[in-house]
């Protein structure tokens, strides 16, 4: 019964951990505005989480770059399931105008399973909201199926 | 001891104001004006030029072809998770089919977020004309629905009414000598070609070639989809799609039979100054003058 409680508000409250693999500040930007009073999006109970290890859903930006591939790695792994991967914005998706280049391994999909993607360059923040909130969705569900 | 709360005014002034929260999603909220998101394209209006592919710089833009009845079937796929929203192809599209509208909310699984379109584009049909082998027996004037071929018999005339044409193709079908037929508008460059380079550099499918050194323009009918851009493109206005025209060759003794003979009074021969004109919008391609020249200098 105790366990079953923690599940509950923890379905309610997931925490979003940031990652930036080269992005151009963009989405990180916008990601951060969707935190701000104006759109808010501790209404859906996100939190920005300091570290991997607390997180829920993991918010991606930036194409993946030679250098950040191998922390890309190690943070990924260090989130426990359930996990949500979040592709935010053109770069992660698909490197953006930077395919082919020396240094992106890109796009995310190379590394891990991708949830959901937004689109956008960047993104609105209520893309970012709408994404989120799907995300949220999915980790219900996720929590279900482990749960079984 | 004196206590201050500076802000305690606004603290408590705020509880009875309105969230300054925006309520996204269960309130809709509208994109800024010029805001470029989710693409829209009409099919109805491209022409397949290509052009959108070429200035796209993420390559987001694909195009598929593919042979149907009537002409090919042409797809066109826009990869929304690729796209990085300059806006050029929108810019870029010479019949405006592509347009970067206010929608932002792009989420969902990766392969779903797209847009695509597709049309039928037709075998090119230019404008009718008949070739050298023409009797100027009426019939076509006879059996067009339209009411859109002339043919003066005595003065060897055959004209056709471009605006009343539809391009239905009874007039090619009837036609007993099998001179009828439709004409594909071909790109040619004019007297004033400078020969920059400008259209070759802009053509989205590299059908033009300019030699400057040797002062030569070619276009390679294959490749040219007349999309039109080059024309747009050319800094001197010589560029254009033209009809078929009467050419005189250097064998031409400047005899003026073509200009006596040709029904439209288009032909001009100055025989004391070597120049030979033609009207273009006189001429009428009856192809008299071709058939009459003693030299057989004469083309069209």
């Amino acid at each position: 019964m105790f366990k079953n409680l923690i599940a509950d508000s923890a379905a309610k409250s997931p925490w979003v951990y940031h990652i930036n693999t080269g992005s151009c500040n963009g989405c990180d930007i916008e990601l951060v505005a969707a935190i701000t009073p104006r759109f808010d999006a501790e209404r859906f109970g996100v939190k920005l989480a300091g570290t991997p290890r607390h997180a829920d859903i993991v918010v991606v930006t930036g194409p993946v770059t030679a250098q950040s591939k191998e922390r890309l790695i190690r943070t990924l792994e260090q989130v426990p399931e359930p996990r949500v991967i979040v592709a935010m914005g053109t770069c992660p998706n698909s490197c953006n105008v930077f395919k082919n280049s020396y240094s992106v391994c890109g796009p995310l999909e190379n590394f891990c399973h991708v949830d959901v993607s937004i689109a956008g360059c960047s993104p609105k923040p209520e893309a970012v909201l709408a994404g989120i909130v799907q995300a949220t969705e999915i980790l219900k569900q996720k929590r279900k199926e482990m749960a079984k | 001891m004196s206590f201050s709360f500076p802000y305690l005014k606004y603290a408590v002034g705020n509880l009875f104001k309105k969230s300054s929260c925006d309520m996204y999603p269960f309130v809709e909220s509208t994109a800024a004006d010029k805001y470029r998101g989710r693409i829209a394209y009409d099919p109805t209006k491209c022409i397949n030029c290509g052009l959108c592919m070429k200035v796209c710089s993420p390559s987001a833009i694909t195009r598929t072809e593919k042979e149907v009845e009537g002409g090919k079937e042409i797809t066109f796929h826009f990869d929304l998770t690729s796209c990085t929203f300059c806006g050029m192809c929108q810019d870029f599209c010479p019949q405006k089919a592509i347009e970067l509208t206010a929608d932002y909310g792009m989420v969902g699984k990766r392969e779903e977020l797209f847009t695509e379109g597709s049309y039928v584009k037709e075998a090119p049909a230019g404008k009718l004309g008949i070739g050298d082998d023409c009797v100027f027996c009426g019939l076509c004037a006879k059996m067009c629905p339209q009411g859109a071929i002339t043919v003066d018999r005595a003065n060897k005339s055959w004209t056709v009414d471009e605006d009343k044409c539809v391009k239905c193709g009874v007039c090619v079908g009837k036609c007993p000598k099998k001179t009828l037929d439709f004409q594909k508008p071909q790109v040619q460059c004019g007297e004033d070609c400078v020969y920059c380079g400008l259209c070759a550099k802009m053509c989205p499918q590299g059908a033009i070639t300019v030699d400057r050194p040797n002062k030569s323009w070619t276009v390679d009918e294959d490749k040219c989809v007349k999309c039109g851009v080059c024309v747009g493109k050319c800094p001197k206005k010589t560029l254009d799609f033209q009809k078929p025209q009467v050419q005189c060759g250097e064998d031409c003794v400047y005899c003026g039979l073509c200009a006596k003979m040709c029904p439209q009074g288009a032909i001009t021969v100055d025989r004391p100054n070597k120049s030979w004109t033609v009207d273009k919008e006189k001429c009428v391609l009856c192809g008299m003058c071709v058939s009459k020249c003693p030299k057989k200098a004469l083309k069209i």
